[in-house]
């Protein structure tokens, strides 16, 4: 296993409900949320970096949203 | 970049003994030559060999056209990308490419993160699949068990998925993986998830 790094975060109370809510809901430590929006947003970012667009789409009435990423 | 080494253990097909391996959490230019120079060849002598018999290219290695310098290069950098190989005998016997950016689909996991399988490949010798007598054993398992335990220590709990070629349904369904069906989204493959008690099961039976 790769080693790791402790750090110190400051976050408001707001971003620390979602944090919780989140690692609740998908059954994860709040490390692991942090981890994975970590990937997600290196990801996304190196996508849009290429010129590539993030689009959501509702899979019910097929509309298409796009995620603007400033 | 440091790479972890776990020694793991294989099984020489025709004398039955173990074989001394490495399974390694990245695949480096060394692993990308062995799949050039080694993989490439033998792969090609079944081919050729599967196209003097007759044999249909639907019932080819369905793998046959991937290329593993194409699939590292472009996660290249990413860290939601992990590669995995088996080393053995001076060479290369496997590799495996994960996606640590997917969520469950299995009705009693939904939403929740997983370990992604994206591309998981035997070296062609050691495939009984492809006509001759396999070298080594173990070695699909060994890159199986790694992405699993990855899942456990990323805190996904085991949660594995993959989209399974026709040729490899039988072994998912083996380990225990549930079987959701063909995915119209994904060139028809069937989905398979392992859940977090089926991979206690599979990591206690490794």
């Amino acid at each position: 296993m790769m080693a790791k790094r402790t750090m110190t975060l400051n976050l408001t109370d707001a971003e620390m409900r979602v944090l919780d809510e989140l690692s609740i809901r998908k059954d994860i430590t709040k490390t692991a949320v942090l981890r994975q929006a970590l990937r997600l947003y290196q990801t996304i970012d190196a996508r849009v970096e290429k010129g590539e667009k993030l689009l959501f789409e509702n899979e019910a009435t097929k509309e298409k949203a796009e995620l603007m990423l400033l | 970049m440091t790479v972890d080494v776990s020694p793991i253990y294989l099984l020489d097909a025709a004398t039955g003994e173990s074989v001394e391996a490495e399974l390694r959490d990245a695949i480096e230019q060394a692993q990308l030559d062995d799949w050039q120079t080694r993989w490439q060849p033998a792969l090609l002598a079944v081919l050729q060999n599967l196209a003097r018999k007759g044999v249909p290219m639907s019932q080819w290695p369905q793998s046959w056209h991937w290329n593993w310098a194409e699939k590292t290069a472009r996660v290249r950098g990413l860290l939601a990308f992990q590669g995995f190989c088996v080393v053995a005998q001076g060479e290369t016997q496997g590799l495996a490419q994960v996606d640590l950016t997917k969520s469950s689909r299995e009705p009693g996991q939904v939403g929740k993160p997983l370990v992604y399988l994206d591309y998981l490949e035997v070296a062609p010798w050691n495939r009984p699949e492809l006509g001759a007598a396999p070298r080594l054993r173990g070695v699909g398992s060994a890159l199986i068990t790694a992405a699993v335990t990855l899942s456990v220590e990323e805190g996904f709990k085991g949660r594995l998925g993959l989209h399974s070629l026709p040729q490899a349904d039988a072994f998912y369904r083996k380990i225990g993986m549930t079987d959701l069906g063909q995915d119209s989204t994904y060139q028809s493959l069937r989905y398979f998830e392992m859940t977090v008690e089926q991979a206690r099961a599979f990591l206690e039976e490794e």
